[in-house]
């Protein structure tokens, strides 16, 4: 008898817990929304804190075409801008992941990907996406005929923001080279 | 008792004529909306439009840059009847520099061409002052009123240097002009109201709101009436 109830009491704290740990874990991963990361901080610590005066790109004629094919559509703003010093350029890009855009910020040494991180995500789920253990893939990776010379693994439930993820830093290495090349 | 029902009859007819016509020739389009494409063509008389609440539109803030409208509805934000961008942030003004419109949000510059082409967001990491309150121009330069102050820059809008100036032009919120917020209740509210949902809003009394549809029930209800004193008359044989 004093088993039975000892057994059922146990069951009861164990049912608890379970429920316990999924009302955490809802709580923290309903709403992925969020600014992660102001661009002023990205930069700062992208330039140590002396951030250079901004440049700009015109997304104009081959450059619109190259990004258009980059990306699957147009770039929505006509100008893009960025910030280079002597040995790195950052770029602060937007995409769409599923139905609303994310804000990344990329940087760029060399031709290649130093780090990406996710600035601001919008999206409701996803942002999987920003952590290290992700945007790490990234990391000196480089493009060839403005295609990444690398396999992303992708993310279960953010394909939609992998793909945005991927598409940008694409786009932020393309823009890197029509910098070189002004 | 058989004059009273007789009475009754002929009352209830009188009262529910006109409507029985309406509700037969109402019912009959309806019928065949397929046919006249009632559903494709549209009523636009204003009286019609105001009744439906559909005439006008109320935009957050308007400002007039030039030629073009500028009008703010929740995120997004229209030139003249054109949706161009999104911005949570509210429209604080604008200005035309040159050959740029530049809008104002509290942390934002946002720039389009003449001809309404979106150029791009700049923030403070662009070099924009933060926590701006309006933007104006002195002598054709652009001036920010922050809280933390004015500042004027050149055409480039990157740099800026705090100053304190007297006689700036403030942007200022405007009326939209009619034509303007004609073209954007059609965005908002679509073409007019259809000759469909017109002639089904008479025919179930719609068109009056709750009290129509009441006024259609009684309508019913005297109906019903009449039937079943015409039913008693011809039971009793009275002519």
């Amino acid at each position: 008898m004093n088993m039975a109830r000892l057994y059922k009491i146990n069951s009861i704290n164990l049912v608890t817990k379970l429920l316990g740990i999924i009302l955490f874990m809802i709580a923290f991963s309903v709403d992925a929304r969020g600014v992660y990361q102001t661009d002023k901080d990205f930069l700062s610590e992208a330039f140590n804190n002396e951030i250079p005066k901004s440049k700009v790109v015109w997304n104009k004629g081959q450059i619109r075409e190259n990004i258009s094919s980059i990306l699957g559509h147009d770039y929505a703003s006509l100008r893009i801008r960025y910030w280079q010093d002597s040995s790195q350029s950052s770029w602060i890009l937007e995409e769409v992941g599923k139905e609303k855009p994310i804000t990344f910020g990329v940087t760029i040494a060399n031709g290649k990907v130093e780090y990406v991180k996710v600035l601001t995500y919008r999206e409701s789920r996803g942002e999987e996406i920003r952590y290290p253990a992700f945007t790490g893939q990234f990391q000196q990776a480089e493009i060839n005929d403005n295609r990444l010379n690398r396999q992303i693994d992708g993310i279960s439930g953010a394909t939609m923001s992998v793909r945005a993820m991927t598409a940008v830093v694409t786009l932020a290495l393309y823009l890197t080279e029509t910098t070189v090349i002004e | 008792m058989n004059r009273k029902i007789r009475t009754l009859h002929r009352t209830i007819g009188a009262i529910i004529a006109i409507f029985v016509l309406m509700f037969a020739i109402t019912g009959i389009f309806l019928n065949h909306t397929s046919d006249f494409e009632l559903d494709k063509r549209y009523l636009t008389w204003n009286w019609l439009l105001e009744h439906y609440g559909v005439a006008h539109v109320e935009a957050d803030v308007v400002y007039l840059l030039g030629q073009r409208a500028i009008s703010q509805f929740g995120p997004q934000v229209f030139i003249d009847s054109t949706p161009v961008v999104n911005s949570q942030s509210l429209i604080l003004g604008g200005v035309i520099i040159d050959d740029l419109m530049v809008l104002a949000t509290q942390n934002e510059l946002i720039l389009f061409s003449h001809e309404g082409e979106f150029i791009e967001k700049m923030s403070e990491s662009a070099g924009i002052p933060p926590l701006i309150r309006n933007i104006g121009l002195f002598h054709g330069e652009p001036v920010l009123q922050t809280r933390n102050g004015m500042w004027r820059s050149d055409f480039m809008l990157d740099q800026w240097e705090a100053i304190s100036l007297q006689g700036i032009g403030w942007s200022q919120p405007q009326a939209m002009p009619d034509n303007v917020e004609l073209e954007l209740a059609e965005y908002f509210h679509g073409k007019g109201i259809s000759i469909e949902r017109f002639i089904l809003d008479l025919h179930n009394g719609r068109i009056l709101g709750n009290i129509g549809v009441w006024f259609v029930d009684i309508i019913g209800g005297l109906l019903i009436l009449i039937s079943l004193t015409g039913l008693w008359m011809w039971v009793r044989g009275i002519a």
